[in-house]
């Protein structure tokens, strides 16, 4: 199996497995606190007020 | 509502740049499409730095770990650059025009979050990689102090724009992010003004650098992927922040309106 040499039991194989997970781990954490950040945010979907930086000074 | 935001939309009501604008949406089509061609290249480039790219002769399987750990190591001292231009464009902007001041802070706080995300993945994989292949998890060399300062200082960022409550905070931390800029060409230099224990660069090294153009492959598809991935969430990121803003604007405006009914 493919596989085998990642599941083994050397250092190097426990360590290889564990540094790719680390990164799915950090990266989809992070992506999963960002979604979860915006579903608690209370906003509507409507049109709301807001401010234009490109409208003319009154 | 934070006080830099009443601030800032006092100064842009006093202006008269009020107006009704759509909200935007977290992930539109252009999101989507763009996610799933990221999550496909990064797990192309994951099939190719684990089954196709060859076993190195002297460190073994554990070298793959470098396919991680290069492309989010060069991407860490990327978004430093981003969060370095938008810190500058706030503090030019925050007297001018208000408004994009807040965009350029938004861009500051995503690209800086983006930054600790892979600076973060790049100590550890390091520390995974140094224990397999040195015998140790750290060692207080050039490179790898120079990148924990570099994490440290884009923590100390986040945390002062989260505990601060002052209304001087986002320029304070505008301030920090100019300063901490200064630390990565420091990072990406330090293997060649110090000697270091880690390895010397992979390309631009000189005749002795370089990777095996069987590796190749591997390698820059897992930059391409990472990449698109930290593009992807710091535009997340950013929407997520121009949403708080837009709602801490709709408070800020209440007030505002309410000091003036009662001025009247």
């Amino acid at each position: 199996m493919k596989l085998a040499w990642m599941f083994g039991s050397s250092l190097g194989a426990h360590h290889l497995l564990w540094a790719y997970l680390a990164v799915w781990l950090i990266q989809g954490g992070y992506a999963v606190w960002i979604g979860s950040q915006w579903m608690r945010s209370k906003k509507d979907s409507r049109a709301g007020v807001g401010f234009d930086s490109e409208t003319e000074d009154s | 509502m934070t006080p830099v935001t009443i601030l800032l939309v006092q100064s842009a009501y006093v202006r008269g740049k009020i107006e009704i604008v759509q909200r935007s949406r977290i992930l539109g089509p252009l999101g989507i499409v763009w996610l799933g061609i990221t999550l496909g290249v990064i797990a192309y480039a994951t099939k190719l730095a684990l089954f196709v790219a060859p076993t190195e002769a002297t460190m073994g399987n554990v070298q793959r770990i470098f396919y991680y750990h290069v492309p989010t190591s060069m991407l860490s001292l990327l978004f430093p650059y981003v969060n370095f231009a938008a810190s500058l464009c706030y503090l030019y902007w925050r007297r001018r025009d208000p408004l994009k001041a807040l965009t350029a802070d938004a861009v500051a706080i995503s690209s800086a979050e983006v930054t600790v995300v892979y600076s973060t993945i790049c100590l550890a994989t390091g520390m995974l990689w140094g224990r397999a292949a040195w015998g140790i998890w750290w060692t207080w060399d050039a490179r790898l102090t120079s990148m924990l300062l570099l994490w440290l200082l884009y923590v100390s960022y986040l945390m002062l724009r989260k505990l601060s409550s002052t209304g001087q905070t986002h320029t304070l931390a505008a301030v920090l992010s100019v300063f901490a800029a200064i630390d990565v060409p420091i990072v990406y230099m330090s293997i060649q003004w110090w000697r270091t224990q880690h390895p010397a660069p992979v390309f631009g090294g000189g005749a002795d650098s370089g990777i095996d153009p069987s590796m190749k492959p591997a390698f820059w598809m897992n930059v391409l992927g990472w990449a698109m991935w930290g593009i992807f969430i710091m535009i997340l990121r950013y929407a997520l922040e121009r949403r708080r803003q837009e709602s801490e604007q709709e408070a800020a405006l209440q007030a505002i309106e309410a000091s003036l009914e009662i001025a009247k």
